[in-house]
């Protein structure tokens, strides 16, 4: 019971980057890291890991948690029950976490992103991060944690030493869900990532007829415009805009952003912006914690005093 | 196609400033307005969009206080047939306690579904665990992220779930299954205070939790509740709106974005 399993998220051949949060947090608690990968070509740090465990089977199979639960229990029955799971806070690491929960019947305490070494408890967040309740499983045995990317990477441990490699195979596969193929986005005409000046804009934009006034504030500045996950949901902007995890991943000179209270899944795909603005009436609202400049108001008012005063030249 | 559907009332904390009393214990929740979860809106919505178009009927459940009964109506006035409350004064952070729960009920009841629709997550806890547990429980296939549904038929559904910068997964899933739904996947309709009215009159049985509380226990423990930490944070512009704007346009003009 001393080792903690890493599941590793792939995707398309690649081994991505938010897995070294997940073994970070490994390093912290102390505990020895085994990373559970598909077997491949991946390009993974190994100096922080004392095992790698490849299974044969394809990247799908493995990301599908109907299979995983197999797999999970193979190496269960030869290596023990681990310490804790840990799984990335993602579309499949979720997902897959979640129903290793439900089939295992253990804890589990999802977008952790801090770990109190003396309580022994996990942070997570709740509205919004407004607020982080700090859990801890109520008794003894395995649980599973799922970690906010960007969390942990601070916290790892060199070893140096070469992890054991170990490869599992003969998986019992499950088709009760299958993978067909993946989808691609539609290309539209303008690339939000080459923007060197977004003005970006979120829920409290209001309704569809707000979105013209920002378009046409966009224009007097120069600016593109984007926004965050319910414009792109209400479909006032095209999904091509959408600035987050789900979306578009930016970094231009100047982020504007108006009416964006700052979910997690947002702040990832913006926050490595030079300069970011932010202007929300709420002054508890998180994105003023990663912008550079504020205000608080109302972004309506904002959008019409500039406005005025850029037509007025 | 019989689909069950879960939807829960939460606070609308958007724009409220939420306050920890009683030593990290308790979140005052006192003057928070509350609204049916983003991701249930859309999971209803889409659950009803099957039946309308190919038959059956939608089954609204609900856990929380009397209050939830909210959900429920607006579920009905969206197009659900009937809806349950599980009624319980308790706060279920555990998405193991409310799993069992669930599962309990649905054993109990014997209600036959093909599919279970929750949504992806509820705003306020953000688990996103509660689908997959009663799936791993229930002993069926689960699907979570689901943007689209292709088709759903005799057995089997094709859907698409959104991963990241825009990707998707097309997948095959037997039925019955578990779909967290996610935002974005269709455009819930207008639901009008006469609909909600209306809705009133359709029967919804109130159930009571503590009749379906075998192996519901708080597999985790929260111990505190704490604000975020402090960052630097950003710099604030002038309060007054004038002189922001004029502030902000030197900024953007210091940064080379605009003459």
């Amino acid at each position: 019971m001393s080792y903690a399993l890493v599941v590793a998220e792939t995707r398309r051949n690649i081994f991505e980057e938010r897995n070294m949060d997940s073994i970070g947090l490994c390093s912290l608690m102390g505990k020895d890291a085994f990373l559970l990968i598909p077997f491949g070509d991946y390009n993974v740090n190994e100096q922080y890991l004392n095992g790698i465990i490849k299974v044969k089977v394809e990247e799908s199979m493995f990301l599908n948690p109907v299979v995983m639960v197999n797999i999970l229990e193979k190496i269960m029955a030869s290596h023990g029950k681990p310490y804790l799971m840990v799984f990335t806070n993602s579309a499949s690491g979720t997902e897959l976490a979640s129903y290793a929960a439900g089939y295992f019947n253990v804890p589990i305490i999802t977008d952790v992103s801090a770990y109190d070494k003396e309580r022994g408890t996990f942070s997570k967040s709740y509205y919004s991060d407004k607020i982080f309740g700090e859990f801890k499983p109520s008794g003894e045995g395995t649980f599973i944690i799922t970690v906010r990317s960007g969390s942990f990477k601070e916290n790892l441990c060199d070893r140096n030493a070469n992890p054991s490699l170990e490869i599992v195979e003969d998986v019992e596969t499950n088709t009760t869900r299958t993978f067909m193929e993946f989808v691609e986005e539609e290309k539209s005409g303008i690339d939000i990532t080459k923007a060197e000046f977004l003005l970006s804009i979120g829920r409290g934009t209001g309704n569809n007829e707000e979105v013209a006034e920002y378009e046409e504030l966009a224009k007097l500045l120069k600016a593109v415009i984007s926004g965050s996950r319910p414009v792109i949901d209400k479909l006032w902007l095209p999904k091509t805009h959408q600035v987050g995890t789900s979306g578009k991943t930016v970094k231009p000179k100047v982020y504007l952003a108006m009416g964006i209270s700052g979910a997690f899944q947002h702040i990832a795909g913006m926050k490595d912006s030079d300069c970011i603005i932010a202007v929300n009436k709420d002054p508890e609202a998180p994105i003023f914690q990663y912008a550079h400049y504020g205000i608080i108001g109302d972004m309506h008012k904002v959008r019409d005093k500039l406005k005025e005063m850029l037509k007025e030249g | 196609m019989n689909l069950l559907v879960f939807t829960k009332r939460v606070p609308a904390t958007q724009e409220e400033e939420l306050r920890i009393i009683d030593d990290g214990n308790k979140i005052d929740l006192s003057k928070v307005p509350f609204k049916v979860n983003d991701w249930d809106n859309y999971s209803v919505e889409e659950a009803v969009r099957i039946v309308e178009k190919i038959g059956g009927t939608v089954t609204a459940v609900s856990i929380g206080d009397s209050e939830s009964d909210e959900v429920l109506r607006r579920a009905i006035a969206m197009g659900a047939k009937d809806g349950f409350l599980i009624e319980t004064e308790n706060i279920l952070h555990d998405p193991n306690a409310r799993s069992t729960l669930i599962y309990n009920f649905l054993k109990k009841e014997g209600l036959p579904f093909d599919a279970i629709f929750t949504g992806v997550q509820s705003e306020d806890d953000q688990f996103a665990a509660v689908g997959g547990i009663l799936a791993a429980k229930l002993r069926i296939p689960f699907v979570s992220m689901v943007i689209g549904i292709d088709n759903i038929e005799n057995g089997y559904a094709i859907v698409r779930r959104e991963l990241e910068g825009g990707l998707q997964e097309r997948i095959k899933i037997s039925l019955p299954c578990v779909m967290s739904i996610q935002t974005g996947i269709n455009e819930p309709r207008y639901v009008s205070i006469m609909g909600i009215r209306k809705a009133s009159k359709v029967e919804r049985k109130v159930l009571k939790a503590s009749d379906y509380q075998e192996n519901v226990e708080n597999m985790i423990e929260l111990t505190r509740w704490v604000y975020p930490l402090k960052k630097e944070g950003a710099t604030l512009l002038s309060p007054d709106l004038e002189n922001a704007c004029k502030e902000l346009l030197n900024i953007l003009k210091e940064k080379g974005v605009y003459q």
